[in-house]
């Protein structure tokens, strides 16, 4: 840390501040921006967006492998669309949600949640089928139905692997809204950049680029709450007692 | 025997793969047949990979036979036909399968409890029941740490009392103990009989070991090499209560344990 503020102040020194803001500078600028509640205004529309987008992409996102389950021509059929949303570009979809969904927060709440979308979808299919059949057939041995199955031995299973997709979206749901606002916005920390970019100000930039950074480190930390909380059963790694699943 | 036979397997036979477009492979069981009495402890031996998994399986309606006939009390188990299998039939035959199959997010008492929860049969009385059998085998203390943060030993109770729980009629057991140290083991095949005692169930169990089929059956089929058929019968003469840490000293031990010995091959 200690050597990387170093590494940053010096290059600021050698560059000069015009090209390259000094950490002390970006800092004052960010302390200042937040007890105007300026940089704070901007954060949470960007924080909101992300939230938003997040939410609507990656709950639906993390159910769909479930109601497939049992319908395997179903996900069959869906898989080559799947791939395609997958490896699509989202920056390139962008104008086309402006152009759908106008210039407001809707564009940008669009471009997060299919972002998010397909990055949860196959962690949560990935989930689905990594299922223990020995488990499965325990339980039906013991009286289980589809219903107990799917509430009791699929879902706890999958979820790992759901909070693994969870975990990976997560920043570029803060990276999709930022680009999101880059293209057309006049609020967001997007917004900030792009302002700052257009006044030859380096200084705004890197206090936009820190802030977001400060919303990646908010959004990884309730990541982990929650699934430290769901998957309390776990072994956690380095006290592993049995080595077990 | 008097009593009657509750389960009754008839020129069984199986093997892999009979399924479109792919090449049978060799019989894994073949013209296997033998009733199973109400009440009994039966044994069953034979050497590894001889298709003793693969008959509990049948026998559990988790996998189909290719030929043959297994009925329980009047029901007959459908023949290659994987779709109206019945898995533990309703609930009457428990499997305490090779490995655990704990589920790794449930703590050890909602793990015993869950039978009793997926057949809605939760209530004080089975409640208590569980109690008693967690502190039947030695759990008590241990209900709520997670499976990985049992031993071996814990684990393979929790999974055997897991079935007693919910007292089915007839419990099939697959090596339960093969994969623990010889303490550990006898310490649990004396705890199974204490408890089989209680109740009386009646009992399938499946080793590869002549001596622990000796000291808990009251009958013990050897299976022949692949494929399985049956290659003898033995009926225990050693009385019960037994004592397990002493049974190779019984006098009729040896005997019994050199006419199986000769034919497990």
């Amino acid at each position: 840390m200690v050597v990387m503020l170093a590494i940053w102040q010096g290059l600021s020194a050698a560059f000069g501040t015009y090209w390259i803001g000094s950490p002390w500078g970006v800092a004052a600028r960010l302390a200042s921006g937040v007890v105007s509640g300026e940089t704070l205004r901007h954060a949470s529309y960007t924080l909101l967006e992300a939230t938003a987008g997040f939410l609507i992409g990656g709950l639906p996102a993390a159910a769909l492998p479930f109601a497939l389950r049992r319908l395997p021509i179903v996900t069959a059929i869906l898989d080559p669309f799947m791939v395609a949303g997958y490896g699509a570009p989202k920056l390139a979809l962008a104008p086309l949600f402006i152009l759908w969904f106008g210039i407001g927060i809707e564009s940008k709440i669009a471009l997060v949640a299919i972002t998010v979308f397909f990055i949860v979808y196959f962690s949560a299919l990935a989930g689905v089928r990594a299922l223990d059949s020995r488990l499965v057939q325990m339980a039906q041995v013991m009286g289980a139905d589809e219903r107990d199955l799917a509430r009791h031995i699929v879902f706890p299973g999958a979820v790992p692997y759901i909070f693994a997709g969870f975990r990976i979206a997560m920043p570029y749901s803060i990276g999709g809204a930022v680009i999101a606002e880059l293209i057309s916005a006049n609020r967001g920390l997007g917004y900030l950049v792009q302002l700052g970019a257009m006044n030859f100000d380096t200084t705004a930039v890197f206090v936009a680029l820190a802030a977001t950074i400060c919303i990646v480190f908010l959004g990884n930390w309730s990541v982990n709450a929650v699934e430290r909380r769901l998957l309390r059963w776990r072994p956690r790694p380095g006290l592993d007692v049995q080595g077990g699943s | 025997m008097a009593t009657e036979a509750l389960l009754e397997v008839r020129g069984l036979s199986k093997r892999f793969g009979d399924r479109v477009g792919r090449d049978p492979s060799p019989w894994v069981i073949q013209d296997l047949s033998f009733v199973v009495n109400e009440g009994e402890f039966l044994t069953i031996i034979g050497p590894s990979g001889s298709g003793k998994t693969t008959l509990l399986n049948m026998l559990a309606q988790i996998d189909t036979a290719s030929g043959g006939e297994i009925r329980f009390q009047s029901q007959v188990a459908p023949i290659r036909d994987p779709k109206s299998l019945k898995p533990g039939l309703a609930c009457k035959i428990g499997y305490v399968t090779q490995e655990d199959n704990l589920l790794p997010w449930r703590t050890t008492l909602q793990n015993v409890l869950f039978p009793l929860t997926v057949q809605r049969r939760l209530n004080d009385e089975t409640r208590a029941r569980a109690q008693m059998l967690i502190h039947a085998v030695g759990l008590a203390g241990f209900e709520q740490h997670y499976p990985h943060e049992l031993s071996g030993g814990m684990r393979k109770r929790a999974s055997l009392i897991r079935t007693l729980v919910y007292d089915p009629p007839v419990i099939l057991m697959d090596e339960p103990f093969g994969a623990l140290d010889a303490q550990t083991r006898t310490q649990l095949q004396e705890d199974l009989l204490r408890l089989w005692n209680l109740g009386r169930k009646t009992i399938v169990f499946v080793t590869h070991d002549i001596a622990e089929a000796i000291a808990l059956g009251d009958r013990t089929l050897v299976l022949s090499r692949s494929p399985a058929s049956i290659a003898g019968e033995h009926c225990n003469p050693i009385p019960r209560p037994r004592d397990i840490r002493g049974i190779m000293i019984h006098p009729e031990f040896g005997a019994l344990y050199h006419r199986i010995r000769v034919q497990v091959q």
